[in-house]
Parts: C-alpha cells; sequence; structure tokens
C-alpha cells in the first residue's frame, strides 16, 4: 500500500523562483494496482512519482509505503528501499548510453554483489521476456528507441520490485511500440505487480486492465 | 569484496577512455619527474657521503697576505711531535689550465714510500700500481681528463708548459674509473718531483699538510694548537670541509628543489581542476545510479576504486620509469642540472640509493589527494536528491 499524506513539494524554496509543484495531495494506492496519473505537462505528475519513489522528499507531509515512512529515511536507507521495492523506467529511459544493454540492465543489482550465475540467468529471462536476446551486449546508442525503452524495463524489473513506476513511458515511441509497451504492462499487472503510470497519451486511459486514473491538474488531483 | 563495483569502476575508465588516458599520462609524468629528481637527489648524497669519508681529517695550509700559499715541508716536525697527531703528510697539488680545451686540470704529487698518502687515494682510485709511475715518469688521469685530451689529439702523452716555458713531456700510465668521479674526474696523480718541475715550486715547499689524528674527538683541539704554533697557518678541519661541501650540494638541491615544487604544484594544480567539479555526464550518471538504488557510499566506493587504479598505476609506471632513468639511463639533463655543464664534468654513475622513506613520502603525498580529488566532488553530488542530479 502507497500512501501520500497531506503531500506539499515546493521546488526552491524561499527563493524568487520558488515554485508549488504539488498541493495537499492525498492519495492512496493499493498493492497489485495499476494507477494512471494524467494530466499536461507541469500537472506535477512526475513530482508525485518521484516521492513515491524517494527520489526527492515532500516539502509538506509523509510518504508512506508498506507502512514504511520512506519520505523520513535517511539517504542510505532510501537508496536500500529503491533498490529493494522500486522499479523506475524514467521518460527519458536514463541509461549510461557507453554501457552494453547487459551492463545497464544490472546496474541495479551490483551493490548488493549478486550470485554471477543467478544473475546471468536473471537477466537472460528478461532479455528473452523482451525479446532483445540479440542485444545483450550492444551498446545502447546503437540500440533503437523502442529497444532502449525495453533495456530500461529489463533494468526495472531485475530486482524483481513489488512497485512499478513509469514516467511518461511511450512519449518517445511511436503508436506501434507504444503497443508493445502496453502489453508489457498488461503481463506485469498479471504478476500482481503495483504499477503506477504517469502519461498524457490517451492510449492508457480506456485499458481495461487499468484499475485507476487520476487526473492531476496545477499540482493537485481533479479526480480520481 | 564486490567484483562487480570494481568491474563497473574499471569499465567507467575505460568508458572515458581518453580522459583516463590523459590523467594518467599526466599523474604518470608528474610521479616520474617528482621520483627522479628525489633519485637523483638521494644518488648524489649517497655519493657525497662516500667522499666525506675520504676527507683528511685536518689540512694544515698557509696564509700569506690573505692568500693560501705554499708552506715549509719543515714544519712537519713540528707537527708530528704534537699529541696525538698519528701522521702528518705533505700533499703538492695544484691547477694546470689547459688553455687550447679551456678547462682546468686538478694536478696532485703522489710518494711511491709514502703509504698513508696512497691510502688517501684507495677510496677513489683502483687498480693503480703507483710503483710504475715514478720508474716511467707517467700519470694516471681521470676519465674527464682522458676525454679532453683524447679530444684535443694527446694519445698517451702530454706535454705540460713549465713556468719557464720549456714543455715536460708525460706519458699516460692509465685512466682511473673512480667510485667517486664526482671528486676526482678531473684530477691527475703524478710523482711528486714531477709535479714540483711543473709548477716550479721550491723543492722544501709543498702545498699543504693533511694529518692523521689518533682519536677524531681531539680534532678541534689539535686544531687550536696548531693554529697557535703557527700564527700564519689556516687550519681546516673534515668537518669545516663537509660543511663546504654540503654548501654545495644544498646550492645544487635547492635547484632540484625548485623543481620539485613547480612539478607539485602542477600536480595540485590539476588535482585542483579535478575536485572543482565534475562533468554534466558525470553528475547524470552518479543520479542515475543513486535513482537505481545506489547508496552513496557504493557511489563513493566505485570512485576510490576509479580514482585508485588511476593513480596506482601512474604512481607505479612513474617510479619504474624514473628507476630506469636514473638508474639505467643516468638520468640525462636532469644529472646535468646538478653536476653543472663543464667540460670536464664528472662522468660517474649514479650509485643505487633507494630510500624508502622517500617514496612512502611521495606515495602518501600524491595517491591520498588524488582519490579525495576524486571522492569529494563526487560526494558532493551523491549526496543530493536523485531527481535533482538528473533534473
Amino acid at each position: 500500500m502507497i500512501e501520500c499524506k497531506n503531500i506539499t513539494k515546493v521546488f526552491n524554496q524561499n527563493k524568487r523562483n520558488e515554485q508549488t509543484a504539488l498541493k495537499n495531495i492525498n492519495l492512496e494506492i493499493k498493492s497489485g494496482e495499476l494507477v494512471v496519473l494524467k494530466g499536461a505537462s507541469g500537472s506535477g505528475k512526475s513530482t508525485l512519482l518521484s516521492l513515491i519513489a524517494a527520489l526527492s522528499k515532500p516539502t509538506i507531509g509523509e510518504m508512506v509505503v508498506d507502512d514504511k515512512r520512506v519520505s523520513k529515511m535517511p539517504d542510505n536507507f532510501t537508496a536500500m528501499f529503491r533498490r529493494q521495492n522500486i522499479g523506475f523506467i524514467f521518460q527519458k529511459y536514463n541509461l549510461i548510453s557507453t554501457l552494453s544493454s547487459y551492463e545497464n540492465i544490472i546496474l541495479p543489482t551490483i551493490p548488493s554483489n549478486p550470485d554471477e550465475i543467478e544473475l546471468d540467468k536473471r537477466v537472460d529471462e528478461l532479455l528473452k521476456m523482451f525479446d532483445i536476446t540479440s542485444k545483450k551486449e550492444s551498446h545502447i546508442k546503437n540500440l533503437s528507441g523502442g529497444e532502449q525503452q525495453r533495456v530500461a524495463i529489463a533494468r526495472a524489473l531485475i530486482n524483481n520490485p513489488k512497485i512499478i513506476i513509469a514516467d511518461e513511458p511511450t512519449a518517445n515511441l511511436d503508436e506501434k511500440l507504444s503497443l508493445e509497451f502496453i502489453d508489457i504492462i498488461k503481463e506485469l499487472k498479471q504478476q500482481k505487480r503495483t504499477i503506477i503510470i504517469a502519461t498524457h497519451d490517451p492510449l492508457f486511459f480506456n485499458l481495461d486492465f487499468v484499475d485507476r486514473v487520476i487526473e492531476m491538474k496545477d499540482g493537485q488531483i481533479l479526480c480520481s | 569484496m564486490n567484483h562487480f563495483l570494481i568491474g563497473f569502476a574499471i569499465s567507467s575508465l575505460f568508458r572515458r577512455g581518453a580522459k583516463s588516458f590523459f590523467t594518467i599520462f599526466i599523474f604518470t609524468s608528474l610521479i616520474f619527474l617528482l621520483s627522479s629528481i628525489l633519485f637523483i637527489s638521494n644518488s648524489i648524497k649517497e655519493e657525497l657521503f662516500i667522499t666525506l669519508k675520504s676527507l683528511p681529517q685536518i689540512t694544515v695550509q698557509k696564509l700569506q697576505a690573505g692568500r693560501h700559499t705554499n708552506i715549509e715541508i719543515s714544519k712537519i716536525d713540528k707537527l708530528l711531535k704534537l699529541n696525538g697527531v698519528q701522521s702528518a703528510i705533505p700533499r703538492i697539488w695544484g691547477y694546470y689550465y689547459f688553455e687550447k680545451a679551456g678547462v682546468n686540470f686538478s694536478i696532485v704529487g703522489i710518494d711511491s714510500f709514502d703509504k698513508q698518502y696512497k691510502k688517501s687515494f684507495e677510496a677513489i682510485v683502483k687498480d693503480v700500481d703507483f710503483d710504475e709511475l715514478y720508474k716511467n715518469n707517467s700519470m694516471i688521469v681521470g676519465e674527464g681528463v682522458d676525454k679532453v685530451l683524447r679530444e684535443n689529439y694527446y694519445q698517451g702523452v702530454f706535454n705540460f708548459i713549465k713556468p719557464d716555458g720549456e714543455l715536460k713531456k708525460i706519458k699516460i700510465a692509465s685512466t682511473f674509473k673512480s667510485a667517486t668521479a664526482l671528486e676526482s674526474n678531473d684530477i691527475i696523480l703524478m710523482p711528486k718531483d714531477l709535479v714540483l718541475e711543473i709548477f716550479g715550486m721550491n723543492k722544501n715547499e709543498v702545498t699543504d699538510i693533511v694529518l692523521e689524528i689518533a682519536n677524531p674527538e681531539e680534532i678541534p683541539t689539535i686544531a687550536k694548537k696548531i693554529k697557535n704554533l703557527f700564527p700564519d697557518s689556516k687550519v681546516i678541519t673534515n668537518s669545516d670541509l663537509r660543511v663546504s661541501y654540503q654548501n654545495i650540494f644544498d646550492y645544487k638541491s635547492g635547484m632540484f628543489l625548485a623543481l620539485f615544487i613547480i612539478s607539485a604544484f602542477t600536480f595540485f594544480m590539476i588535482v585542483y581542476d579535478k575536485a572543482s567539479g565534475l562533468s554534466s555526464e558525470e553528475k547524470r550518471e552518479i543520479g542515475i545510479l543513486k535513482a537505481l538504488g545506489w547508496k552513496i557510499d557504493d557511489v563513493l566506493k566505485a570512485k576510490f576504486y576509479e580514482a585508485f587504479v588511476v593513480s596506482f598505476i601512474s604512481f607505479l609506471v612513474g617510479v619504474m620509469l624514473a628507476l630506469f632513468f636514473v638508474y639505467t639511463l643516468q638520468a640525462p639533463l636532469l644529472k646535468d642540472i646538478f653536476i653543472g655543464y663543464s667540460r670536464l664534468k664528472p662522468v660517474f654513475d649514479l650509485p643505487f640509493a633507494f630510500d624508502f622513506q622517500t617514496l612512502f613520502l611521495l606515495f602518501f603525498l600524491t595517491i591520498p589527494i588524488y582519490i579525495a580529488a576524486i571522492i569529494i566532488p563526487s560526494w558532493r553530488v551523491a549526496s543530493m536528491n536523485a531527481d535533482e542530479v538528473m533534473r
């Protein structure tokens, strides 16, 4: 269960360029739920995702995930929390272009010094799942947009996280690749993972397996 | 030991190949320069130490009108009567200016029967039969002298010009290669009578008298007694000579110190440049790693491994190159800074003097500083929210 309690996020607080990205957000997302956050650019979707993923902390309020107050955790604990619980698919994928697909996928596992054989097995599984086995040793810069996104998804799933967060996942994809991504999400939903997607792509709004579509505007939740 | 983390750190170096190569190149060059300076300095200190050991305990000279002049040989008897004086050896030496080459030779006269005198040369001259010199009216020359003579077409013989203008032809019996060539490279050894003839000196006079003292503790007291006995004398103890040699060495090592400071300054400038920030690509990468669940210390460990590999490889290569440069190639150019550019400059080999203490000092002055210069900006970035770094 993810709980956002009275969340307010202000950037550049007490500076001339102060900006309130989220205003008093209250939200509950149940385990295994697939939630789509919709709204125009600047509505606060990405900020909310980064707070849920503990990438940043709220200015006011509290973020609770599985009864853990992640917004109050020290930096090293939030890192552990992310590694064990969160798979984040970034809008621009945030892959390291000079590394191979394999090297990018294993990045979240490196600090825990995994067993090499088991890790290779898991990577092969994911590569096969996303049909990019042949791209295992290819450098990211040599992959197409769709392939890069699959590597990003594989990386998000390598630690088998309970929560998958995707920020504008189809923003850089054509319709065919977007539909392929939706198929992947459907499969992850079937695996009972909690999925939160921030998007303004209409493809997501009428999917039968989406549990809720939450609309955001000017840092506030309009309707859920 | 997390070999994935080490692997990631090493692969990061390869990914930034040009930058890594440049850093290693600069770091290696500076370590090479710094350690070469230290090795040469240690080596020359060692050479100096050997030279100092062979210096006479007391040298008595005569002063006239404030200048060094020849001393009467008769004074030896009075000197020998002083308590504690074990031996008194008259020395005949001087400088001969070879105009054609524009160099000065140091000519030293020796006695075949004078065992003590020969002993004083034992440290610097090896495998020379002094008796042969007398029989053949010949001389032994240092390597530098031999080289200059050869360059001026003197093969096996040299014509000295005496004060009256007459020529004195003297054969070269052999050339000596000494262990302390720094001091003896310009020396010519020949029988005392020949030296007296070449310099036009009176047979009752010598250049100076060197004394051997039974108890080295008594040297200052005996020096005072001599001064009282011969008020017109200049008494030089081995500690006076040591100071004067040391002064020359310190003057030269000052130049080395300047070079050392310049190299160290360059090193710290590079370190400062590194410490003042990371590239936007490096910052973004740290942000990604944090977003993927890396802790601050995971990021710092990776950066530590990167910096350690770069600095340690550079240090090892730099020191190895310096060892090869100084002791195998005999430090071309750098050695000249110390020994000067005289045509008769010593052709001595730098003796191997490896000072671990200095090397440790160099290690701890460079590697931890470089690692800190990498770690500190990375720590600054890694301490920020991942979201903030990636934005």
